[in-house]
């Protein structure tokens, strides 16, 4: 009897699959900026580079194919994978798309910048992401909730890669695998618990969202939501703990949630 | 491979399933595995196959529990009536795909079973139709060569040659590659020459495990002329009758003394066995009392 475990073949077969995904939704994002370049030629102002479309983009494509993981579960089973084998195989490869979809933003935008600067009078927005994220002002009650949520979806903490490589990039990764993660958590517990299980594991990924993105935010010493302001004066070695908690959090709820789960005929 | 289910339950909250099902699979043949609908039937093999976890009781394989046990997982495929509505890869792609995880998969055997069932390799198995993709299932089943091997109901949407094939290509293959498998099916009488072996399932309890033809001689058929069969079989318990004219074939449960084979003998009467089909729906009946 062969006693070859299964997981390295499912990091694989997860990884490419996923990753022909993320090079379709990479591709795209290059079109819509090389549109958005032709237009600029024709007069209108600056544009976003590359890196920064693909950053704000990202976010919600990582939560979409976490979402999606789940049905690679059954898929699995039936071939006599275990839920355990699955479960690291998903996990490997979602670590390996987060890392990998910062990189090919990063040289695409340089190699884009190279051609675009030399060749045009065009200069690409210095955009700082988080000046904009400052001037909204906080509602109040529901209001602010619902803007909470809103802000840390669309304003994700950036770093600017050219400021910090390593740790923009870092911030970058950390922030699409925890997309990953909250999707994949969402589907499992949709998988799990039918409807109503699913929709309270939708206001936890929300919970979870928030909480992140404000320790990412005090950790690499950005502004944070009134609302949450209180977290702000943890000092930065805590909030990284804290953020780490978070990721740790969700892949064990993942793993519970899927641990002996019954597949659906 | 041996299979062993020992005081197995199964319960969906309330509702008990499976209740104190003991039974074991040893040797590499042919199981049926009769039940009505709602008997429990795919509940008891998808905790077979590691589908579900038990709620009481053990199935082991080997000795071991395999629920999450990778070794064993990977020696049984589970085959159901599954579609294939989202699935854009053409069928050897996905089979090219499966192999890796199937240690025994032979893909010429596949390639073969493609073939005889007509199967076109470079259309989209979601563009097949239900049969088709019945037919793919039954190719992975096959081709997989796992050692214990589950058909349930895997031929919905079959046409009849289509099953024909299916039937046939299961024997051969069983010749030359015997394995546990596990046949549970609606289609009795069509598919009886198949079983080595046959389980009923009634309300999630089994009520009989036992070789076919030991089975079949449970009962028996008498053929004769009108009066004289009715007179053979007064005292009898009936399960089926059936008449030509003049002529009267009864089936029977309970199995004849050799005296009463020369009493019918003698009597002109012709004895046969029962079949599986009319077995199978006097002992599911449901007491109507």
């Amino acid at each position: 009897m062969k006693s070859k475990s299964m997981f390295p073949k499912v990091v694989m077969d997860m990884f490419w699959i996923q990753m022909t995904w993320a090079l379709g939704f990479l591709g795209i994002m290059l079109i819509v900026n090389i549109i958005k370049i032709g237009r600029t030629l024709l007069g209108n102002d600056s544009v976003d580079n590359y890196y920064v479309a693909v950053f704000i983009a990202a976010n919600i494509f990582m939560l979409v194919i976490g979402i999606i993981s789940t049905s690679f579960l059954p898929h699995y089973v039936e071939n006599g994978v275990t839920r355990k084998d699955y479960f690291k195989g998903g996990l490997l490869a979602a670590v390996g798309l987060s890392v990998i979809i910062p990189i090919i933003a990063f040289f695409v935008a340089a190699i884009e910048r190279l051609i675009v600067t030399n060749l045009t009078s065009i200069t690409f927005g210095d955009t700082d992401l988080n000046s904009v994220f400052q001037e909204i002002p906080d509602v109040g009650g529901i209001g602010d909730i619902i803007s909470t949520i809103v802000q840390s979806v669309i304003f994700t903490p950036y770093v600017d890669p050219g400021s910090n490589w390593v740790l923009g990039m870092a911030v970058f990764s950390l922030n699409i695998f925890l997309y990953y993660l909250l999707g994949w958590l969402i589907s499992a517990s949709f998988y799990r618990f039918d409807t109503p299980g699913g929709l309270g594991s939708i206001v936890i990924a929300l919970v979870l969202l928030m909480l992140g993105d404000t320790l990412l935010r005090v950790a690499i010493d950005l502004p944070v939501l009134e609302s949450l302001a209180a977290i702000n004066s943890l000092p930065a070695g805590v909030a990284v703990l804290g953020l780490l908690f978070i990721v740790i959090v969700s892949i064990w709820m993942i793993r519970l949630l899927t641990k002996t789960v019954s597949i659906k005929m | 491979m041996s299979v062993k289910a020992e005081n197995l339950g199964l319960s969906y909250g309330n509702h008990m399933v499976l209740k104190d099902i003991t039974f074991e699979l040893s040797s590499k043949k042919i199981y049926g595995l009769l039940g009505r609908n709602g008997a429990g039937k795919t509940s008891l093999l998808s905790t077979l196959a590691s589908f579900r976890q038990p709620s009481s009781g053990s199935i082991t394989i080997d000795g071991e529990i395999p629920f999450e046990n990778p070794l064993i997982m990977q020696q049984i495929a589970l085959m159901y009536d599954k579609g294939y509505k989202d699935e854009t890869d053409n069928i050897k792609s996905m089979l090219q795909d499966l192999q890796r995880y199937r240690p025994h998969f032979d893909m010429d055997y596949a390639e073969y079973l493609i073939g005889r069932f007509k199967l076109d390799k470079k259309k989209a198995i979601k563009k097949f139709s239900k049969g088709m993709q019945s037919a793919v299932n039954v190719v992975i089943g096959l081709a997989s060569r796992a050692p214990i091997t589950i058909f349930d109901e895997v031929y919905l949407g079959m046409d009849a040659p289509s099953r024909d094939i299916f039937y046939k290509e299961l024997l051969e293959d069983q010749q030359e590659h015997p394995r546990i498998i596990i046949l549970s099916t609606h289609l009795v009488s069509e598919m009886d020459y198949l079983f080595d072996e046959v389980i009923i399932l009634n309300k999630g309890e089994i009520i009989l495990q036992e070789e076919y033809d030991s089975l079949v001689s449970k009962g028996a058929s008498i053929t004769g002329k009108s009066e004289l069969v009715d007179d053979f079989v007064q005292s009898k318990t009936q399960l089926h009758v059936q008449q030509l004219g003049d002529t009267k074939s009864v089936m029977i449960y309970g199995s004849l003394s050799d005296e009463e084979r020369k009493t019918a003998m003698d009597k002109g009467l012709e004895t046969g066995p029962v079949s599986l089909h009319d077995l199978f729906i006097h002992l599911t009946k449901e007491d109507d009392r």
